[in-house]
């Protein structure tokens, strides 16, 4: 299925929206969103995943690269990722610098 | 499963996932295995076109075949880029994998992946044609095909 990245900043949230197989082919489709949320600088990154079917090391390429764009007070939560994608999270250590949740939590996301 | 001969460019790796996943479902992985495999190969597709073919300023196919026995799915990629054995390739350590992202390096990770997805691992050099191959354990139930 074909990569979507769609974002927006509000109220001080940068949320992306991921849908599809992130390949290396559609990792720079992820970078820009990535660059558009920096540039408005926020204080959350938050990644939907919930239809994100597939993550090569080039999705955690950018995760890198987001982190270390972002000031470094600003957290970064991945939300609904699927099963085979905190396994690659995890398995790789990105779990330690992310903050994973089911669903979409605004008293989490918003207010921490 | 017929060879797959696809151009070594990054749109490929979609249709190389593809041929994967219907190799997966033939042998009778379950959907954790063919997604590790799929990762896998196409974690070393992405560096025979990033590595092998684009800085060598080169054109070239990938041809993706697989076989099935009573025990092993096996995954084959076969390029006529530079000589280049992933085995050779850094791989991030346990320090590296638990420093926070903000002192990450960006290299080894799709190689890490690919090892780890996998049961089995070679590659070799012949008529200046790397061969990389994936081997993973078929589950015992499995019907023979």
């Amino acid at each position: 299925m074909a990569f979507t990245a769609t974002s927006d900043v509000t109220n001080g949230i940068g949320k992306i929206t991921l849908a599809g197989e992130l390949d290396a082919a559609a990792a720079p489709t992820f970078r820009t969103e990535v660059e558009k949320v920096a540039a408005e600088q926020p204080r959350r990154l938050v990644l939907m995943m919930q239809d994100l079917e597939y993550m090569a090391s080039a999705g955690l390429r950018v995760l890198i690269y987001a982190r270390q764009r972002m000031a470094q007070n600003v957290d970064i939560f991945v939300v609904g990722a699927q099963e085979p994608i905190r396994e690659t999270l995890e398995k790789t250590g990105f779990h330690h610098s992310v903050t994973q949740l089911e669903t979409y939590d605004p008293a989490v996301i918003e207010n921490t | 499963m017929e060879p797959l001969t696809v151009p070594g460019m990054l749109p490929a790796l979609e249709e190389i996932g593809r041929y994967v996943m219907a190799a997966a479902a033939e042998a009778g992985l379950d959907k954790r295995a063919s997604y590790r495999l799929r990762l896998a190969v196409d974690e070393i597709a992405t560096n025979i076109v990033v590595y092998g073919y684009q800085p060598s300023g080169t054109e070239g196919d990938i041809i993706v075949s697989s076989t099935i026995d009573d025990h092993v799915l096996k995954i084959a990629l076969e390029d006529t880029g530079p000589e280049f054995d992933p085995r050779q390739h850094a791989m991030p350590d346990e320090d590296e994998l638990t420093r926070p992202l903000e002192d990450r390096q960006m290299g080894g990770l799709g190689v890490y992946l690919a090892f780890e997805g996998v049961d089995d691992f070679h590659y070799e050099r012949v008529d200046g044609r790397n061969r990389n191959i994936f081997v993973v354990n078929r589950p015992s139930a499995a019907p023979a095909t």
